[in-house]
């Protein structure tokens, strides 16, 4: 066979555009690195990410402390890759928990169609349309040091280890709220493709063959709905980033001790003009960050969805 | 269009007010005691005093059922009073006018900026498809797209201040002073990413059609051509954008107004967050959601104007 002739898969294909799309490579490979750091985090870090050293307080950067030292000696470069376990797991979570709620609600609303319908959808743009940023910040102020006092109080009664872990709380807390205000648009999605391709005449074709429906799903349906679902998938995760990092920055996210890029670059701020080291590697590294998602996202919007080309 | 956009506005009501229930109840039941919440910080142990605690309650009525409390609060509001901030005891309406003209006029200087220098660059791109100067433009709005505003904010400022030597721009002394520049910047760059990607598919799109064709056929000037056939069918979809932007561009208030010394409504959030100041906090949803109300509203309404289908299609004819 020729090979201009040659026949790709639909996967193939759209790996061979996202190959070709250099802008997106890079931000794929900034994106792995960020994953394999944050999962073998505790490894790479050249110091523990608490322990102070009061003696090189503020130090700039140099070959014992990469990225210099923050204001109570701690070494930043350990902080920053800390940091990015804090983004990955809450950007993850945030986006499975608010697919999860997507993929749930959508097909209710794309199959059961009439009342149910129109109440999904009525939620969907409710919830987009109320200042989401403010609502996840109140939910984070008014239940956060109540759970975390009832905690204090249960530890107190029962000396159980157990409650002694707030940070599950916060962790908790962010995922649910974010994930709260990041789910009606997999809802929508995942209900206008039910809709689109339920009734497209290769699904219907295949019904009056009597094609059963698993195989109708895995073969029709999955491989001509997932593109968009991939595309948005990988944006949420980028997005749930960016959220998790402006609440921390607002003081209202993960809590001090534990590292975030946000709370490190508003300790950063207070300090700039004597030590802008202290500022410059969390917001360079968040920057670059999310620049890879943007870059990665485009690329996967050209590569899997081939009906946008111009 | 008067009904309907009554209409609207009828159904808008029931959900703003499921809203602030929803967050009056977890302030009510979440955030525990707010005379506790004041007393702890005022001088004296007032606020482990139970007696004087209770009594306190009492004259405040705060010791009524919620539904009781939510009812009096919702009277208030619609008489137009959001009560007293709990920290200063200030009028939470003084606060606000205060600082709401701050945060409206940057916000709208810089949407409108950022929505012309948005459309431009698209054209631009769109015109030059698949040239360097389209890459370089599609480039940029993806890298601008990314950036958070508090990365971006701290870091141009680093810039000026380092390597330029300039001031560091703080403060507010009106939106005709150069310290606004920054700001503005800012705030326009993220949301103009998505101008300059909507202009630019829209002009691409358009550009397929056949009375641009004839057009051109016929011998008419590019600039011509762009401006008298391609201007309006470029808007409609920026226009209809304009919902998201304006979240986007409150949402980005509260994170830079800080950074940049300004004292509007983004700032007012974040002091109100950072001391629980509750009906500050309250008073700011319901300000924030009216104006994405409304412009979503204005979107709808003017959406008709720019495209005729759609007034024809809300009517029920056929495309």
């Amino acid at each position: 066979m020729d090979a201009s002739e040659r026949q790709y898969s639909l996967t193939k294909d759209a790996f061979n555009r996202l190959v070709a799309n250099k802008l997106a490579i890079i931000g794929l490979v900034v994106i792995v690195l960020l994953i394999l750091v944050a999962v073998f985090g505790p490894l790479l870090t050249p110091y523990d990410f608490l322990s102070q050293d009061l003696t090189e307080r503020n130090a700039p950067p140099s070959a014992k402390h990469w990225f210099g030292t923050d204001d109570l000696g701690r070494d930043i470069l350990s902080r920053v890759i800390y940091g990015a376990r804090t983004a990955v797991i809450v950007a993850f979570s945030v986006t499975i928990l608010s697919f999860l709620i997507g993929i749930i609600l959508g097909s209710i609303a794309g199959y059961m169609g009439g009342k149910v319908d129109s109440f999904i959808t009525w939620l969907i743009d409710i919830t987009m349309s109320v200042p989401s940023l403010l609502i996840v910040i109140v939910i984070n102020v008014s239940l956060k040091p109540t759970l975390v006092n009832w905690m204090d109080a249960q530890f107190m009664a029962t000396h159980n280890e157990f409650w002694r872990n707030t940070i599950i709380v916060d962790f908790g807390i962010v995922f649910g709220s974010l994930a709260l205000i990041k789910w009606p648009k997999a809802a929508r999605l995942i209900r206008g493709q039910i809709l689109s391709i339920r009734n497209k005449n290769y699904v219907i074709a295949a019904k009056a063959i009597g094609v059963p429906t698993p195989k109708i799903l895995t073969s029709y349906v999955i491989p001509n709905a997932i593109g968009p679902i991939i595309v948005l998938f990988s944006a949420t995760l980028g997005e749930a980033m960016v959220l998790e990092s402006s609440f921390s920055f607002l003081g209202v996210g993960v809590r001090p001790p534990m590292p975030s890029w946000g709370n490190m670059i508003s300790d950063g701020l207070r300090v700039w003009q004597v030590y802008p080291h202290i500022l410059a590697a969390p917001a360079i590294v968040l920057g670059i960050v999310t620049i890879a998602f943007s870059f990665l996202g485009d690329g996967l919007n050209d590569a899997l969805n081939p009906r946008q080309w111009k | 269009m008067g009904k309907y956009i009554v209409g609207r506005l009828l159904r808008w009501i029931p959900s703003i007010f499921i809203l602030l229930l929803l967050i009056y109840a977890l302030v009510f039941f979440g955030a525990g005691d707010p005379i506790k919440l004041i007393f702890l910080r005022a001088p004296g142990d007032v606020a482990y005093d139970e007696a004087r605690i209770e009594a306190i309650r009492e004259s405040a009525g705060l010791n009524r059922p919620f539904p009781v409390q939510f009812g009096d609060y919702i009277s208030h509001i619609i008489r137009g009073d959001f009560g007293n901030s709990l920290v200063s005891g200030r009028s939470v309406n003084e606060m606000l006018s205060a600082a709401v003209p701050v945060t409206l006029q940057i916000g709208l200087t810089a949407v409108f900026f950022l929505a012309l220098i948005g459309i431009l660059l698209g054209v631009i791109a769109a015109l030059n498809q698949n040239k360097l100067i389209d890459n370089l433009i599609v480039g940029f709005a993806l890298f601008i797209w990314g950036i958070p505003v508090f990365v971006s904010g701290p870091l141009i400022i680093v810039f000026m201040v380092m390597v330029i030597g300039a001031d560091i721009p703080y403060g507010w002394s009106g939106l005709f002073s150069p310290k606004v520049i920054v700001p503005l910047l800012v705030l326009g760059l993220n949301p103009m990413a998505l101008i300059i990607r909507q202009a630019r598919a829209a002009v691409l799109e358009v550009m397929s059609e056949d009375y641009v064709r004839t057009a051109r056929a016929k011998g008419l000037p590019s600039q011509i051509v762009v401006f008298r056939h391609m201007l309006r069918p470029v808007l409609i979809p920026v226009f209809s954008q304009l919902g998201l932007i304006v979240i986007n561009t409150l949402n980005n208030s509260i994170l830079i107004e800080k950074v940049f010394g300004l004292p509007g409504l983004g700032r007012l959030t974040e002091s109100a967050i950072k001391d629980s100041d509750y009906p500050v906090i309250l008073a700011i949803v319901l300000i924030f959601s009216i104006v994405v109300m409304l412009s979503n509203l204005l979107v709808d309404i003017m959406y008709p104007l720019l495209d005729p289908r759609a007034e024809y299609k809300r009517k029920g004819g056929e495309e």
